[in-house]
């Protein structure tokens, strides 16, 4: 479970980016935080994987503080960037043992790997290329085994479908209602309305740092969702 | 933790195009370096051997006392072939006097068939590492954070259970994996060149010699790798990086070692020694006068009614042999040699105030040098190396003192001996062997054949007993020890710069 209490970010330029976040994410659940750039989104993110320090409130994971016992938490989180890179030069099956290595998993084979790169559709001859020759699709594929190998309970992902192709896409969110059916807990801040409507339990849409609607999906599939997201983009533009 | 980053970092380095034009480069540089520093060493051991048999053989073919002079000749180090140090400056050889200290070497250490070549045989080994190291150091760390910033793995690094010192320790231990081979490598080749060359031999301080100069090798190389981190950790960009690193690598071995040099030369000025050579040629102008002086009073107590020679080599300054001539000669010079040598070694001593003085005021200028040189890195590496090798200025000065050293105990020897009063420090004819002048103007037949001898008639002197030059080799633990500041301030540095690294990488934004 993620939680986010009073959480609040301001910069060392004087930005409000995070202002009194509160935000809970149960297990078995997928919550899409929706909002425009420089919304908070991904400040709540590097907050959640302890990159950054909040001003103030807390970060829980699994009802551990993320300031207080920042490697203890790392053993229940997993993360899918925006952009996959990982290394060049090792194989699929090699940047994969290495993080799963770096996330305590020391005693899997390699067909730990293989099956797991399956699972989330990687082909078969790709899993002993270099990862430089991939594409970012399948860079994405490889960096969501990444996060589903190290078996945390709760899984951040900072806009993980952009570049994308459909097909690519769709293969994601199939990856992803199985891992919410398994009990995991995810968290995904993104752009796109599409996916939310169609994966989503919950949506939430930040607006300068705070958490401006939050919608179960019985509510935002009988609201349009694209109509109220885009009012909130429209009065940011004014602003 | 920290073995899994290094492991992955070696691997990953190991892949890498610089790893292998940096080995490419140590298989192309170290073997030439080698094998020019080998050549040029083996020209050494062969000039010092024609020299030193030559001066052997001017000791045993003395006739005459004041002929024994012995020429010492520096034995080539064999450390030499890593690192040269002041020793291509200096000469080879000194020629021990009485009538001045020895203060530098004459002879050349160099020699090169065309002497103009020699200016293209200066990088010796540990200067070639010196360059060649610290480049690759910095070229494998100076994007070791930037890089994993930029390609967004650090981040998915840390949502793993890696502690940020546990990183970059692990990021510490890959490189040193990658380029310690490199080193070791190097080391290795140019071993092997010495070990499969059967001129030169190696002793076990040597060798031992070589492991404490990788051991230095190494502690210099961690200081540029540390270098390389602390730039990565305080800036965002690799582009940054790799033009911090590269402006301090030149900053470092290129204009750090001028500017020490000529803020040395501004800050501390030494004596010109034309200055000194004048004022010694006043000390000896005032002995050649209290000399002429002395002269008809010798005369006078010899009965001498003008000096004849019928054979006479000298020097005008110690070197006196005659034979032949009436005996008032040889009474007048033992004389003249009875005044005068007491006179002569003083006045080598009012010289040696002056000389020392000069002496002091270059060292006071080298030593300024050295510590404005501190600053850089490799020019505390190049200062260990040097002492390592035995071939620093404080090797140099202790040879020196040990010649002048050697120079009393030869003096001690004559006056023990009674050399200096004696007739045969200037002729191998007895005294009785000389005619007399009543004997000459009475037309005695023999006498006039003893007044005709030369000097070649006689035997040369029994030089068996002269006290010998023994040269005292550097110890490993003494060379060590005239290192070990360098070494020790190398290895603060490293330190300083690892904390500093840790605590910039401790604030860094991995996002």
């Amino acid at each position: 479970m993620l939680q986010a209490i009073d959480l609040t970010k301001r910069y060392e330029d004087g930005n409000l980016a995070l202002d009194a976040l509160n935000l809970e994410i149960k297990p078995g659940e997928i919550f899409f935080l929706l909002g425009a750039n420089g919304a908070g989104k991904t400040t709540s993110i590097n907050i959640f994987l302890n990159f950054i320090e909040p001003t103030s409130g807390h970060a829980l994971i699994d009802g551990i503080d993320v300031m207080e016992n920042p490697l203890e938490t790392k053993n229940h989180v997993a993360f899918v960037s925006e952009n996959v890179m990982l290394y060049g030069n090792f194989t699929a099956r090699q940047n994969l043992d290495f993080f799963a290595r770096l996330g305590g998993k020391t005693n899997l084979t390699k067909d730990d790997y293989y099956n797991v790169m399956r699972r989330v559709g990687l082909q078969e001859e790709a899993f002993e290329r270099k990862l430089k020759t991939f594409s970012k699709g399948m860079r994405q594929k490889v960096g969501l085994a990444i996060a589903i190998i190290k078996d945390a309970n709760n899984i951040v992902m900072d806009e993980p479908t952009t570049g994308l192709d459909p097909k690519s896409a769709a293969e994601l969110m199939q990856i992803l209602i199985n891992l919410r059916n398994a009990g995991k807990s995810i968290l995904m801040c993104t752009h796109d309305l599409f996916r939310a409507k169609a994966v989503a339990d919950r949506v939430g849409i930040m607006k300068e740092g705070r958490l401006v609607m939050l919608r179960s999906r019985e509510e935002f599939l009988q609201d349009d969702l694209e109509r109220i997201y885009l009012d909130y983009m429209q009065e940011a533009i004014l602003e | 933790m920290i073995w899994l980053i290094a492991k992955k970092d070696f691997l990953l380095n190991l892949l890498s195009v610089r790893f292998i034009i940096g080995f490419v480069l140590c298989l192309l540089v170290i073997p030439f370096t080698i094998i020019v520093s080998v050549d040029n060493y083996e020209n050494q051991v062969r000039v010092y051997k024609i020299e030193q048999a030559q001066a052997d053989r001017e000791l045993k073919e003395s006739r005459v006392w004041s002929a024994v002079r012995p020429t010492i000749v520096q034995e080539p180090e064999p450390l030499s072939i890593f690192s040269t140090g002041i020793m291509t400056n200096v000469g080879n050889k000194v020629k021990i006097a009485f009538w001045e200290y020895p203060l530098f070497p004459s002879g050349h250490t160099i020699t090169r068939d065309n002497p103009s070549l020699n200016a293209f045989f200066s990088i010796d080994f540990s200067k070639v590492i010196a360059i060649l190291i610290s480049l690759l150091a910095l070229v494998f760390s100076y994007d070791a954070i930037t890089r994993e910033r930029e390609d967004g793995t650090m981040k998915l690094t840390f949502t793993g259970q890696v502690s940020r010192i546990s990183f970059l320790m692990g990021k510490l231990l890959g490189l040193l994996l990658i380029l310690l081979p490199i080193l070791l490598f190097c080391y290795l080749l140019a071993c092997l060149i010495i070990v499969v060359n059967p001129g030169i031999s190696f002793s076990a301080s040597d060798w031992g010699g070589v492991a404490l100069l990788f051991l230095t090798s190494v502690i210099y190389m961690m200081v540029f790798l540390l270098l390389g981190m602390f730039i990565s950790s305080r800036v965002t960009h690799s582009s940054s990086s790799i033009i911090i690193s590269l402006l301090c690598w030149i900053w470092f071995l290129f204009l750090m070692p001028n500017i020490a040099t000529y803020l040395s030369q501004s800050i501390s000025k030494a004596p010109l020694y034309d200055n000194v050579q004048a004022a010694m040629n006043n000390y000896d102008d005032t002995y050649y006068k209290e000399y002429g002086e002395e002269w008809p009073r010798a005369a006078q107590r010899v009965n001498m009614r003008g000096l004849s020679y019928n054979n006479c080599n000298g020097d005008g300054v110690e070197y006196l042999e005659l034979a032949g001539g009436p005996r008032e000669t040889p009474l007048f010079h033992q004389q003249m040699q009875i005044w005068s040598t007491p006179v002569m070694l003083n006045n080598a001593d009012k010289k040696w105030a002056l000389q020392r003085d000069y002496l002091d005021g270059l060292m006071r200028q080298q030593h300024l040098q050295q510590v404005i040189a501190w600053l850089s890195p490799s020019e505390l590496f190049g200062q260990a190396t040097d002492a390592l090798c035995h071939t620093n200025a404080n090797c140099f000065l202790k040879y020196m003192e040990s010649l002048r050293n050697y120079r009393e105990s030869l003096i001690t020897y004559f006056k023990d001996h009674k050399l200096f009063e004696s007739i045969s420090y200037f002729t191998g004819q007895k005294l009785e062997d000389f005619p007399t002048r009543a004997e000459l103007d009475a037309g005695d037949q023999d006498a006039h054949r003893r007044y005709e001898r030369g000097n070649s008639e006689f035997p040369y002197l029994d030089t068996s007993g002269v006290p010998r030059y023994v040269p005292q080799p550097v110890a490993l633990s003494a060379a060590l020890g005239d290192a070990l500041g360098r070494l020790c301030a190398l290895l603060g540095l490293a330190i300083v710069l690892l904390v500093g690294t840790i605590v910039s990488f401790m604030k860094y934004d991995v996002r």
